[in-house]
C-alpha cells in the first residue's frame, strides 16, 4: 500500500493540475484581500482583518471556495485513470482494484492536506498584508485564542475537504470519466448549496418571516456537501457563511463530524465498489 | 490430452475452456477452448472484431467471462484471483500512459503496481525496448511507435512467465518489428511464453510456434503452424467453366479432395486441390494429359491463404449456421487467382 501511495504522490507532485489549483485558489484569496484592503474603512477592516476573527474569512475561502477545487481537483485525478485508460494496465498487471482505490485516494488526501495548509498560510499572510493596506492592526494570528481557532480551522477545514474532495473522486469514478466527473461534481456541490438555500428560504417562509425566528436543525443540513458548513461553524463562528448559518441552528460539532465520516467511508467504498465491478475496456 | 499438447509435448501457460462473453444478446467470444502451451509463441489470429481482444480482456481480468474456465500457468484463474496476473505481462489494445509523466516515470509508477519490481527495472526494460535515450521525455512526446515499444516494457517489468501481446506491432517501423520478433524469441528462449495477437499473418508466421485462428468469437483452428500449414496447402486452377467435369475426372486420379467453384459464381471454372504446393506441375501435368489446359496455376502454403480459407466460412459449418458465409468487412476474397 505505501508503495502504491508513493507512486501516486509521484504522479500528483508532476500534474501541472496540483500546482494550478493551488495558484487558482491563492491568486483569488490575493484578490479578494486586496480588494479588501483597498475598500476596507479604517475602523470596519477590523471586522474581518483582525485576528482571531479573521480565520472565519480565511476558512471561508480555503474551505469554502477550496471545497469546490476539491472536489473538482479530485474528480479530475480520479477520472484521468479511466479516461486514459491506464487503470486497464494496472489491473491487467494483478494490482488489487480497491487497494488502488484507495491509495489513489490516499494520495489525492495528501496533497488536499498539503494544498489547504499552504492556502491557509498564505491567507494569513494576505490578512496581515490587507490590513496593512487599509491601516488596520492585523492583531495577534498566534495569540493565544488564535493558536486555538487556526488549530481548530485547519484540523476541521482538512476533514471538510477530504470528505468533500472523496465525494468529487466517487464521482468520477462512477462517471469512468475525467471532464464528466468534474462537470457532474461541481453540479452536485453547487446544486446542494442552492438547493439548501432554497429549502432555508422555504424553512424561513414557513415559521413567517417577520415573527420571532426559531432557530433550529434542519434534515437538509445533513446533505453531503452542508454538514461541512456545521463542521466549520465549529471552528470559527464569528461571521455567517450563508443563510443557513445566520437562521438556522448548525448541527453539533459531534454529531456533524461522524456524519462528516460516514460521507467520506461512504463516498470511498462506492468508488471501490464501482470499480470492483467496473467490466474495464 | 488436446492436440496442441500432444503437438508440442509441452505443458499449459494458458488453457480456456467453453470460454464465452456476451454482451446482452451478443457473443463476443462463444465457448473458446485455447491450449497455449510454454516456452512457446502462440500467434492468436483472427479477423477485426473476430473476439480477439475480449479473450485476452478475460484473461487479464478486465472484464468477466460469461461463462467458461480460465487455467494460467497451470491454476485455475478467476475473476477474483488476480494474484495470478502477478507472473504475467500484458499489453492490451493501445498502450496506456500517463502523458505528463515521461517513460521512466511511467514504469516506475505501473512498476509499483502489481508484482514488485526492482528499481534497476525500469532502466533495464527501456534499454530492452531501445528507449534508454529517450526515457526521460515526457511520453505526450512519444511517436505511436515508441508508445507500443514503452507498452512491451511496461508487461516486461515483472520479468514475467507469461506475457499477452495484443497487436504489438501496431506502429512500429520495419526494423521496430524486427527488434521486437527478435526480443521475443529471446524470451521464449529464456523459457517465457508469448500469447500474441495479430492480424499481420506474414509477422506470426515468422515468429509463432502455435497458432489459433478465432473468427466470429469461435476458435476454427489451432494446431502448430507447420501442422497448419501443410494441411492448409491447395492448387488452384483456372480452367473453363465447361471444362470442370473433364478436369475433375482427371484430377480424380490424384486422390485428393476437388472443390470446384459453384457453376453460376463468377469464379466459375476455379477447381481447388487440397494438395501440397509442390504437386503444382503435377496438376497442371496431369490435366494436360488429359486435354485440359489451366489458364492459371496458383499455389498457397502461407499462413495468410489458410487464415482467409479459415475464416471467409469454408467448411465451418452449415448454411444456417451465422458462421457461414464470408464474414464482414473482408469483401469478396473469391477472385480467382
Amino acid at each position: 500500500m505505501i508503495r502504491l501511495v508513493r507512486a501516486e504522490l509521484l504522479k500528483l507532485r508532476k500534474r501541472w493540475a496540483s500546482y494550478v489549483v493551488l495558484g487558482v485558489l491563492v491568486g483569488l484569496m490575493a484578490l479578494i484581500y486586496l480588494l479588501i484592503g483597498l475598500a476596507a474603512p479604517r475602523s470596519a477592516g477590523g471586522l474581518v482583518l483582525r485576528f482571531p476573527d479573521a480565520y472565519a474569512i480565511i476558512n471561508q475561502l480555503v474551505f469554502g471556495l477550496g471545497s469546490l477545487l476539491a472536489v473538482s481537483y479530485a474528480a479530475a485525478i480520479g477520472g484521468a485513470d479511466w479516461t486514459w485508460g491506464v487503470l486497464r494496465v494496472v489491473v491487467a498487471r494483478g494490482e488489487g482494484r480497491s487497494r488502488y482505490v484507495v491509495a489513489k485516494a490516499i494520495g489525492i488526501g495528501i496533497v488536499v492536506v498539503i494544498g489547504a495548509c499552504i492556502a491557509y498560510a498564505a491567507g494569513i499572510l494576505l490578512t496581515m498584508l490587507a490590513a496593512s493596506i487599509a491601516g488596520a492592526s492585523a492583531g495577534a494570528p498566534f495569540g493565544p485564542t488564535g493558536v486555538e481557532t487556526l488549530w481548530m480551522s485547519v484540523v476541521l477545514g482538512c476533514i471538510v475537504l477530504l470528505q468533500r474532495a472523496a465525494i468529487g473522486y466517487a464521482v468520477a469514478v462512477l462517471t469512468r470519466s475525467q471532464v464528466a466527473g468534474v462537470v457532474v461534481g461541481i453540479i452536485l456541490y453547487l446544486g446542494e448549496s442552492i438547493l439548501a438555500t432554497v429549502l432555508t428560504v422555504m424553512t424561513l417562509g414557513a415559521g413567517g418571516f417577520g415573527s420571532g425566528i426559531q432557530r433550529e436543525t434542519q434534515w437538509f443540513q445533513y446533505l453531503p456537501f452542508s454538514i461541512g458548513d456545521s463542521v466549520m461553524d465549529a471552528a470559527a463562528t464569528s461571521l455567517p457563511s450563508d443563510l443557513g448559518d445566520a437562521f438556522l441552528l448548525p448541527v453539533e460539532l459531534g454529531p456533524a463530524l461522524v456524519v462528516t465520516g460516514i460521507y467520506l467511508v461512504v463516498a470511498l467504498a462506492i468508488a471501490a465498489f464501482a470499480t470492483e465491478r467496473a467490466e474495464i475496456a | 490430452m488436446t492436440d496442441t499438447t500432444r503437438a508440442v509435448g509441452a505443458p499449459m501457460a494458458v488453457t480456456t475452456s467453453g470460454l464465452t462473453k456476451r454482451y446482452g444478446a451478443r457473443v463476443a467470444v462463444d465457448g473458446l477452448a485455447l491450449h497455449v502451451p510454454r516456452g512457446r509463441v502462440y500467434g492468436f489470429l483472427g479477423p477485426n472484431g473476430s473476439g480477439k481482444t475480449t479473450t485476452l480482456r478475460m484473461l487479464t481480468g478486465l472484464i468477466r467471462p460469461s461463462s467458461g474456465s480460465i487455467e494460467v500457468l497451470g491454476e485455475p484463474y478467476s475473476w477474483r484471483d488476480r494474484n495470478r496476473l502477478a507472473r504475467t505481462g500484458s499489453l492490451i489494445e493501445m498502450p496506456a500512459f500517463y502523458p505528463y509523466l515521461s517513460g521512466r516515470d511511467n514504469l516506475r509508477v505501473f512498476g509499483a503496481t502489481g508484482p514488485a519490481a526492482a528499481r534497476s527495472r525500469p532502466d533495464e526494460v527501456l534499454e530492452v525496448v531501445g528507449l534508454a535515450d529517450r526515457g526521460g521525455d515526457k511520453v505526450r512526446t512519444y511517436s505511436l511507435g515508441m508508445r507500443q515499444r514503452l507498452g512491451i516494457a511496461v508487461a516486461l517489468l515483472s520479468d514475467p512467465e507469461l506475457l499477452m501481446l495484443d497487436e504489438p506491432a501496431n506502429g512500429l517501423d520495419p526494423a521496430g518489428i524486427v527488434a521486437m520478433r527478435e526480443l521475443l524469441r529471446y524470451l521464449t528462449g529464456q523459457g517465457k511464453t508469448v500469447l500474441v495477437s495479430s492480424h499481420i499473418l506474414p509477422e506470426v508466421q515468422q515468429l509463432a510456434d502455435v497458432v489459433g485462428i478465432i473468427d466470429r468469437g469461435r476458435l476454427v483452428r489451432e494446431g502448430t503452424l507447420d501442422d497448419l500449414l501443410a494441411n492448409g496447402a491447395q492448387v488452384r486452377v483456372q480452367v473453363r467453366p465447361d471444362e470442370v467435369p473433364a478436369a475433375l475426372a482427371a484430377l480424380g486420379g490424384l486422390g485428393v479432395p476437388l472443390e470446384p467453384d459453384a457453376p453460376d459464381a463468377p469464379t466459375a471454372g476455379r477447381i481447388t486441390i487440397r494438395i501440397g504446393a509442390e504437386q503444382a506441375a503435377l496438376v497442371n501435368r496431369t490435366l494436360g494429359e488429359r486435354g485440359v489446359f489451366a489458364s492459371a496455376v496458383s499455389t498457397t502454403s502461407d499462413l495468410e491463404s489458410v487464415f482467409l480459407e479459415l475464416t471467409r466460412g469454408v467448411g465451418m459449418g452449415t448454411p444456417d449456421d451465422p458462421l457461414s458465409g464470408p464474414p464482414p468487412g473482408w469483401g469478396d476474397l473469391g477472385s480467382p487467382p
